[in-house]
């Protein structure tokens, strides 16, 4: 069961992670046919109107989506010289804690964020050229957010075990 | 409490919670919030920032050039373009003592030319080239020493992820930095190179030999290099041509090095998914330290701190030289337990007012362009320092049977060019600013 729950949080995590991916694919060819446009002017072509707000929402998606992806496989920075010296079961208590931190943060901007979209959504702003609706683009971070939030609520928990029954636990794929 | 001294104090407790290995990114957002909280009194105001800051960083047009880079950069070794620079490299200079090794650097300041990342460039440029310098009968040491030190050519030929980083945080324009970079990044690779030559000089049996390879395969082997040269003209010129923003420049360079991997049949529905992943991975890092900077950074504003140092600095009549070699020397030293990125973003917003109050006999925007560059430089060190270089473990890894005492010892001689360079460039700032001021 524990294991079924952690691929099926992995695969959630990756999921998200290339859809995030995705969306920079798209922002990557959006800029490539608007810059092109520009430069084909004389032949009656024209840069996308407000091309940059699309960089923008489709960057602020990608962003938020990475974030669990990170989480999970514990690719975030962090200065190892000293802990490297303690012993095995302090290192797994400074894991939780650390996840309990991560955990604290991420339903805090999660939330603040949902405050934001609701904000958004009731002053109706729009973006200044294409003029889609703001709330759009702040409600698309919020698939991230949430799984950031159920993310580091499931590290805390691998954390947790790993604390209790003394094991290593497995940190995921290691990317470079 | 003083305002001022509640920042002073966040210093202690943040550098805690680093040392305790909580992510950098985390604990700089925890430090920050906390501060706001101490200065204000109540978390009101931070918590109503937040409501669009995290959003407004993610979403943030100029830092969106981070994750193009980071593409284009996994584009481009789909592609083979690591292949195709090394090879080349290697026909042209690997007859020589120690050429293969200067090949291999030689191929890294190629491929930093189309990646904007240190580690990245390290890790493509080992699986390339490290089973060729075994081949050559090139020990460990110096292939892995070599490599790690090319690795950091990554970021120190344009375009360059902590650049567009430092350019944001100090206002400067991102084009006139890497037009900045250029030479020392060239001197870089030729210092390199140099520390090769004395290397097998010194340990003659540390290098192999190979056959001198004809002109004819030569020039054939150029030909596998042009597209490397083209996307470099397009992303470096564009940008310095102000033909297009540099995100622009970044989302194009991805397209044309997707492009050339997908005709020559690298980018694949799983290769894509993998290049994807690993973009994941770095941007998220690089945003949360960003984001946790952002906070921070808004908190020690708040304090006034970093101006009321800037004045207590230019008040004391202080040399501004000593000031500089101080500064360089805590970089160094915090290089050799801390990341890059982290290190920028966490020192830039309090180095920077107070090196600027100091008078280098410079205008304001060389003085930026050129403390950058220093900057820059003296943070890549730390990616080649142990015991915490990134550089090192990432090569060292790929080598299995050189043990991570033999590439520390290895890669010696080159931090040693490095801090040759950076005494160099920061005696005459001239060197970095000629460029700039030539073509601006």
């Amino acid at each position: 069961m524990f294991d079924r729950i952690d691929r099926a949080m992995r695969q959630l995590a990756a999921f998200l992670a290339i859809l995030g991916g995705l969306a920079l694919v798209a922002v990557i060819l959006v800029t490539v046919v608007s810059v092109t446009g520009r430069a084909l002017l004389f032949v009656g072509l024209s840069p996308i109107r407000g091309d940059f707000e699309l960089v923008e929402l489709g960057t602020g998606f990608a962003v938020f989506a990475f974030l669990p992806w990170v989480q999970i496989n514990r690719q975030h920075a962090s200065v190892e010289i000293l802990t490297m010296n303690l012993s095995g079961r302090a290192n797994r208590l400074i894991d939780v804690i650390a996840d309990l931190m991560m955990l604290a943060i991420a339903l805090l901007l999660t939330w603040k964020h949902w405050e934001g979209t609701l904000d958004k959504l009731a002053y109706g702003e729009t973006t200044f050229i294409i003029q889609y609706p703001i709330w759009w683009a702040y409600a698309s971070g919020l698939a991230g957010a949430f799984g950031f939030v159920l993310i580091s609520f499931w590290c805390v928990l691998l954390s947790a075990r790993a604390l209790a029954t003394g094991q290593e636990q497995s940190h995921g794929e290691m990317q470079h | 409490m003083s305002h001022i001294d509640i920042a002073l104090l966040s210093f202690p407790v943040l550098l805690v919670m680093i040392f305790l290995r909580i992510p950098i990114g985390l604990a700089m957002l925890i430090a920050g919030i906390g501060g706001s909280y101490f200065i204000n009194g109540s978390f009101l105001m931070i918590f109503a920032q937040l409501k669009n800051l995290t959003w407004g960083t993610f979403s943030s047009y100029s830092l969106s050039i981070i994750p193009l880079f980071l593409l284009m950069g996994q584009f481009a070794t789909l592609g083979g373009m690591s292949q195709a620079l090394f090879k080349a490299a290697e026909t042209w200079m690997g007859h020589k003592k120690g050429g293969v090794a200067m090949a291999a650097v030689g191929a890294c300041a190629g491929f930093g030319a189309i990646c904007g990342s240190s580690l990245a460039t390290a890790a493509t440029m080992g699986q390339v080239a490290l089973p060729e310098l075994k081949r050559y009968g090139y020990s460990g040491e110096l292939a892995t020493g070599a490599l790690a030190a090319g690795g950091t050519l990554g970021i120190l030929i344009p375009p360059s992820v902590i650049l567009v980083i430092y350019a944001i945080l100090t206002e400067q324009n991102i084009a006139k930095l890497f037009v900045a970079a250029f030479i020392p990044g060239i001197l870089a690779a030729l210092g390199y190179m140099i520390a090769i030559a004395i290397y097998v000089r010194l340990k003659p049996e540390s290098a192999g030999s190979r056959e001198r390879a004809p002109y004819s395969e030569r020039f054939r082997s150029l030909l596998g290099v042009w597209p490397v040269l083209i996307v470099f003209i397009a992303v470096v010129g564009g940008i310095y041509g102000g033909i297009f923003t540099p995100t622009e420049a970044a989302a194009i360079g991805a397209f044309g090095t997707g492009l050339i991997a997908l005709l020559n049949g690298g980018l694949t529905p799983s290769t894509l998914k993998a290049s994807i992943l690993t973009t994941a991975s770095a941007t998220g890092m690089i945003f949360l330290i960003v984001f946790g900077a952002g906070v921070y950074n808004a908190f020690l504003a708040l304090s006034q701190l970093p101006q009321t140092a800037a004045a207590y600095v230019g008040s004391q009549g202080f040399n501004p030289w000593l000031v500089m070699v101080a500064v360089l020397v805590l970089y160094l030293v915090f290089g050799c337990i801390m990341d890059s990125l982290s290190m920028i973003l966490l020192t830039v917003p309090i180095f920077f007012p107070i090196m600027a109050a100091l008078d280098f006999g410079l205008t304001p925007e060389e003085f930026a362009l050129w403390f950058g560059i220093i900057v820059l430089i003296v943070v890549e060190v730390g990616l080649i320092t142990p015991p915490v270089g990134m550089n090192l473990f990432v090569i060292n890894s790929m080598a299995r049977d050189t043990p991570l005492s033999a590439t520390y010892r290895g890669v010696f001689p080159f931090v040693v060019t490095d801090i040759v360079r950076v005494a160099i460039l920061t005696m005459f700032p001239a060197i970095t600013l000629v460029a700039v001021r030539l073509l601006y």
